[in-house]
């Protein structure tokens, strides 16, 4: 068992109804690894239910689960993890054992009514070997592999066609026994091989809609071997040995729950005992620990280069650090083993306020949300106060071993790539560029100066299908400025391309800091006379730069365009979105209604409006052809 | 070890499994207790399990046929009997 103290004072506080009890789950089912474990999680967190201790999180997904082995005690663990770790309450349908075929394929079966927003489809391994002449060829053995995989992919395919869910498919473990010997790897008649060869088909042909529960990797993580528990399987159809069922529960609730979720976007670090050896204040320059001069200045050089990787894919890196900030900057200015240096940290906090303070000031200055940081310290002290006074920011104890330190940030998961996108690479230098900007906001009082100063340049563009990777990637990370939240996937997006009840478009924008790549996304909904906004979302670092303005001025003139006389806003509030509360009665919108929910309905009267001028040098490239909006 | 040693250590599993208090005796069996279905059984034997460091051999389990006949598995199985 990994922690029978945590269990003892987790359960202390549920008999005491302590207001510790929430997080006390938390951190101990995200410790958790083995299946004793997790049962027991699962039962206290049911006796807080049944106390009203816990509130179900208010993030709802109806989730059917099918496939080819028992999916309980699966199903229930799933259930567990989505809503302790992913704050997402799961309502589930169950498919029958190993009958997923017939439940996947008829289009009444009860999986279908039940308008899963998420299958999870665990096809039967057993299936999944194979099954041609020993003396084939390799093409001939390719063949068989690549159509076991086309079958899981057209499961899928059919079930998305069917309920437009988005499905999470497990791929194919691999057998952890001697035979057939060292052929295992050199031909595909191996079950070895051929599973390998299976998922890496499935993985290379996966459509957009579809993600991967990569069982073969958790499996290969665990150790095959003591993934393997045959008895369970011969007495009650388990598809995994105990620990391994833990595993693979936990990956399908963090996929998920990532469906519905946004990625981390900045890393604050620590300096002393994190970055470096030792304490530049105390030891200067020359004492620090870092470089390949001993075995632990390595291991910090070591660490830097992950980071540098991460801040390479898109991470923002900012350092919030107890020094004086001139001695806290000469590392990076002057040591010659050092990696990161200050073109790589967007936001730089030395001095000697609290962190928790200069970790809001942090977001403040990004324009990010606290809930899209992580804060990495060697200090327990300085995780604790973080913890207790910003406890939206995620933190992470880095340890007192530099050797481990990106091991334990590899293994957090937060900052996993999802689609790499050319804009990810690109943001780095774009909120460094932010930051130059404050500092000229702050010098210029005139705004109108100010943005005359920016030399700013827009394009407004349909969607299209080159970007709708990045459109996706901003319809699931934007929450600020979003007056829907209505998210849509990838294959969402390709789906209403061409939908003419949808006219949509995207705006970018740069200015003579930088580009900022595409930072506006509008979905409309042509519904007769009506033009009804039914996405609109923006990203934050544009914010007061008359974006909104010319979005609206196109919102119009699409409208317009389109044979609309009104155009129809909503506001649905979110937790984040306060900030667009105001944004349609700001613009000029009357106040229709207020529906369900809170939701507000307002109307713009195209015949009342005139265009918004702005400091945009504006360029259209769409609607050039005349007729169609499209 | 001994059946009353074994009954103290499943009281802790049965803890750990059920929602309700449900006190081990070797006269318990699964019609005894309104949770303890199928769907209940396949966790509590693999908790059982790993709180032993046991591994029982395919259907024998299914052959016990109440708590006491499942502690006297256990003693069969465990390194020292």
């Amino acid at each position: 068992m990994g922690d029978p103290l945590q269990m003892e004072s987790l359960k202390k506080y549920l008999d005491l109804a302590s207001p510790e009890f929430e997080g006390g789950l938390t951190a101990a089912t995200r410790g958790a690894r083995d299946f004793t474990q997790v049962i027991q999680l699962c039962t206290i967190r049911k006796r807080a239910l049944q106390k009203g201790l816990l509130a179900v999180p208010s993030n709802m997904r109806r989730v059917a689960m099918v496939g080819g082995a028992n999916l309980r005690p699966l199903v229930n663990f799933i259930e567990h993890f989505s809503a302790v770790l992913g704050e997402v309450c799961c309502e589930f349908w169950i498919g029958e054992y190993d009958n997923y075929n017939s439940e996947i394929l008829d289009a009444e079966s009860s999986l279908y009514k039940f308008k899963p927003d998420t299958v999870l489809l665990l096809p039967s391994e057993r299936r999944c070997s194979y099954n041609g002449p020993l003396d084939s060829s390799r093409v001939e053995q390719e063949d068989i592999g690549r159509r076991a995989a086309s079958e899981v992919l057209n499961l899928c395919s059919t079930i998305h066609a069917r309920s437009e869910a988005e499905v999470i498919v497990g791929n194919f473990r691999l057998s952890p026994y001697f035979d057939p010997g060292p052929m295992r790897n050199t031909s595909l008649i191996s079950e070895y091989a051929f599973r390998k060869f299976v998922n890496m088909e499935i993985g290379a042909r996966l459509p957009a809609y579809a993600h991967l529960c990569d069982i073969e990797f958790l499996s290969n993580r665990r150790g095959n071997l003591s993934g393997v528990d045959d008895r369970t399987w011969f007495e009650s159809k388990q598809p995994f040995a105990a620990d391994l069922l833990v595993d693979v529960a936990r990956e399908y609730a963090f996929m998920l729950t990532h469906l519905a979720c946004a990625a981390k976007k900045v890393l604050i670090l620590d300096l002393d005992n994190t970055l470096w050896g030792g304490v530049i204040g105390d030891d200067g320059l020359e004492g620090i620990e870092l470089g390949t001069t001993s075995p632990r200045g390595e291991a910090f050089r070591d660490f830097q280069l992950y980071l540098l990787e991460l801040s390479k894919r898109g991470v923002l890196l900012a350092v919030c650090s107890k020094n004086d900030y001139d001695k806290a900057v000469e590392p990076f200015e002057k040591h010659p083993e050092m990696v990161l240096r200050l073109k790589d940290i967007v936001c730089f906090k030395a001095n000697w306020e609290p962190k928790s303070d200069n970790i809001r000031r942090i977001a403040r200055e990004l324009n990010l949300g606290l809930d899209s940081m992580v804060f990495l310290d060697d200090n327990r002290a300085e995780i604790e106060i973080v913890n207790q006074f910003v406890p939206e920011v995620t933190t992470i104890w880095a340890g007192d071993d530099p050797s481990e330190f990106a091991a334990k940030l590899k293994d957090s998961r937060f900052f996993e790539l999802r689609n790499v996108t050319g804009e990810d690479v690109l943001r780095v230098q774009q909120y460094k560029q932010e930051s130059e900007r404050q500092q000229l906001l702050e010098i210029s009082t005139d705004m109108d100066a100010y943005l005359d100063s920016l030399e700013m340049v827009g394009i407004i563009k349909p969607f299209d299908r080159l970007d709708a990777p990045r459109i996706a990637q901003l319809i699931a990370k934007s929450n600020q400025f979003n007056l829907t939240t209505r998210r849509r996937t990838e294959a969402e997006v390709l789906g209403i391309l061409d939908d003419e009840h949808f006219p949509a478009f995207t705006m970018r924008l740069s200015d003579r800091f930088g580009d900022h790549g595409l930072i506006a996304v509008v979905v409309g909904n042509v519904r007769g006379k009506e033009f009804v906004i039914d996405t609109w979302l923006m990203s934050c670092r544009v914010l007061k730069r008359q974006v909104e303005e010319e979005v609206l001025n196109e919102i119009a003139r699409l409208a317009q365009h389109s044979g609309c006389t009104r155009v129809i806003g909503q506001y649905i509030p979110s937790a984040k979105n306060g900030m667009v509360r105001e944004l349609y009665p700001k613009m000029g919108f009357v106040h229709v209604k207020e529906e369900e929910d809170a939701i507000q309905i307002y109307a713009l009267d195209i015949a009342q409006y005139e265009a918004i001028a702005t400091k945009i040098k504006m360029t259209k490239e769409i609607y050039a052809t005349a007729g169609s909006p499209r | 070890m001994q059946q009353q040693e074994v009954l103290a250590k499943l009281q802790e599993v049965f803890d750990g499994v059920f929602l309700q208090k449900v006190v081990v005796s070797p006269e318990l069996s699964a019609d005894d207790v309104e949770e303890w279905d199928s769907l209940a059984h396949v966790p509590l034997i693999l908790t059982v399990e790993q709180t032993f460091g046991i591994r029982f051999r395919v259907g024998e389990v299914e052959a016990t046929k109440n708590v006491g006949d499942l502690a006297d598995l256990i003693i069969k199985r465990l390194p020292n009997g």
